[in-house]
């Protein structure tokens, strides 16, 4: 092996990979000779392979350092797997610089496979020396596994002979050889991260804290103050429920868990009970506290809360009549995002002390919840009727090439309903006029002449061709085409 | 015939017409009536040319009165007067 070794030197992560995978590759047991071609493939293979010339550089100079490597590489290699050779480079991956001290020799000797991907991402983090994690922590997790705890030990180490070995490997020719030296470091610095990560491979890293407890303890305290809350007005509920919903926002903060709990939440506000609005309000109150994970809550809360709304209207109708305190009422009080009463609970919420901060956010909340379903009735004449004015009125701020207040909007939007309904008007008259049932095109021509839009200057045809696109222009205006057929018929 | 295969070539119109919200108000308001669909373009092109003198008429408000932006004062006073205009 030694003569092998000497034409190409070089303890490079590329190099020592080739050698890996050439000795790796044969498992049957391999004369000397056969692995001595193996290896004498490798200089080939790394001059062709190797599109840097800077590893070239680094081969050379790695010399003195590659041997005693490389001696030791093979004996790696011969008895290794590709696997556990594999993992050695992961392992030994900062320890790859030409440089480093033999203690660093040791880890270099497997060779690292992904040291050429590595590499380059490595190179761009040269200067920073800062460990990256991320494409190493992606490489073969599993694999670092066992190593771990060597890695600790040889990264310690490392780190310190990286701190002294950085800025004299910067001086020798090439930055290549830095590069690789320090895209080496990197990776040492990157591999103690992979071991932690591969503790728990997959999904299972995260330890889920369940919060089941708290809810419990959250619904007895429920209960307590439920007993209290009866006698009392909602005034002193929201106390309680602010106690609560402290805890609960406690839990919501945590992250996760918050929708965990809104979850149970939400299951146990199926029963629809009559305080909850009064305790959703305010509860809702409180959560609003801890501004960021509660708002999100509630946004997810109030999300879920108007998809239900609808079966939910009635039977809230029937509740809001009676007000008796109920452990439900904390349960329910996602349910009751959207409920009016929200409104009501949030004015008398304000004088408790808990609800003051909160109850802002709460009420904006609740009032664009309320303002989108106050009531079934004038439900489908705002939302989609809105929709469609305002359309219309962002032309009007097109046309208008000025900017324009908000309430100037409102006042198109109210000047549209009233054009609305006298073009109704009009169509009526004229097709009724023309002893008609159905408003035909011809009604509405006559009414753009009445308008003065349709003058002996200007036709209508004018005007649809300035104003509409292509396909309405093609569907409203007879055009001849070819075999003596008109498109519309007339 | 020919125009119809031109027409289903090309299915995204840039500035659609609202040809559902325009039917239902008119349904909404006369349930006795009944609209063409052909007519349904025409009544869009009213509502754009309603809304361009509209906002015609509220930017020379608003020019007359030396502001830079549109306040609902010169769009109520324009709108009086286009929809004396628009009643036919």
């Amino acid at each position: 092996m030694a003569d092998i070794n000497s034409p190409d030197s070089e303890p490079t992560t590329r190099t020592l990979l080739r050698r890996v995978l050439d000795t790796a590759t044969p498992r049957r047991p391999r004369s000397a000779s056969a692995r001595r071609t193996l290896y004498e493939k490798v200089p080939s293979r790394n001059l062709r392979s190797q599109t840097k010339t800077p590893v070239r550089q680094c081969t050379h100079e790695a010399r003195p350092v590659g041997k005693l490597a490389r001696v030791q590489a093979s004996g790696h290699l011969e008895e290794q797997t590709p696997r556990t050779l594999l993992k050695n480079i992961l392992l030994s991956a900062p320890e790859s610089a030409t440089l480093m001290p033999e203690s660093m020799v040791k880890p270099v000797p497997a060779p690292q496979v992904v040291q050429p991907s590595r590499r380059e991402s490595s190179r761009g983090s040269l200067e920073l020396r800062l460990p990256e994690l991320e494409p190493s922590t992606t490489l073969a997790p599993g694999v670092l596994a066992p190593g771990k705890r060597k890695q600790r030990l040889r990264l310690s180490m490392f780190q310190q002979e990286v701190d002294q070995g950085l800025p004299p490997s910067q001086e020798p020719p090439g930055t290549a050889d830095a590069s690789s030296v320090t895209s080496s470091l990197n990776l040492t610095f990157a591999t103690p991260l992979q071991p932690q990560s591969v503790r728990r491979p997959g999904l299972s890293r995260r330890p889920l804290t369940r919060r089941a407890v708290d809810v419990g303890a959250f619904m007895q305290d429920l209960h307590n103050s439920s007993l209290a809350l009866a006698p009392s007005g909602p005034g002193e509920p929201a106390q309680f429920l602010a106690g609560k919903a402290e805890e609960v926002d406690v839990e919501l903060s945590g992250g996760e868990v918050g929708e965990e709990a809104e979850d149970r939440m939400e299951e146990e506000g199926l029963h629809v009970s009559k305080v909850k609005e009064a305790a959703g309000g305010q509860e809702l109150a409180r959560t609003g506290e801890p501004e960021g994970h509660t708002q999100v809550s509630e946004a997810e809360a109030s999300q879920r809360a108007t998809e239900a709304e609808e079966p939910e209207e009635s039977s809230m109708d029937e509740d809001v009549a009676g007000r008796a305190a109920s452990p439900e009422v904390a349960r329910s009080t996602p349910r009751f995002l959207q409920a009016k009463q929200v409104h009501q609970f949030l004015k008398p919420a304000p004088p408790s002390g808990v609800a003051a901060s909160s109850s802002e956010a709460l009420e904006l909340l609740s009032a664009r919840i309320s303002s989108r379903h106050q009531t079934v009735g004038p439900r489908p004449q705002r939302d989609p009727y809105k929709a469609g004015l305002s359309h219309y009125a962002k032309l009007f701020s097109f046309y208008a090439k000025m900017p324009m207040e908000k309430k100037a909007f409102e006042m198109v939007e109210k000047c549209l309903d009233k054009y609305f309904q006298y073009l109704c008007d009009d169509l009526e008259v004229f097709a009724t006029h023309a002893g008609r049932k159905t408003v035909k095109p011809e009604d509405l021509q006559l009414l753009m002449r009445r308008q003065g839009l349709v003058t002996d200057q200007v036709s209508l045809h004018v005007l649809v061709e300035r104003h509409l696109p292509l396909e309405y222009r093609q569907l409203l205006i007879p055009c001849a085409f070819s075999g003596n057929s008109v498109f519309p018929a007339q | 015939m020919a125009l119809s295969t031109i027409v289903s070539q090309r299915k995204q119109i840039t500035r659609k017409a609202p040809r559902g919200f325009l039917k239902r108000i008119f349904k909404r308001q006369k349930p006795h009536l009944r609209l063409d669909p052909t007519a349904d373009l025409l009544v869009h092109l009213n509502c754009l040319l309603f809304v361009h003198r509209l906002a015609e008429e509220a930017r020379i408000n608003a020019c007359e009165n030396k502001c830079r932006i549109l306040n609902k004062d010169h769009v109520l006073a324009a709108a009086k007067v286009i929809l004396k205009k628009s009643r036919g």
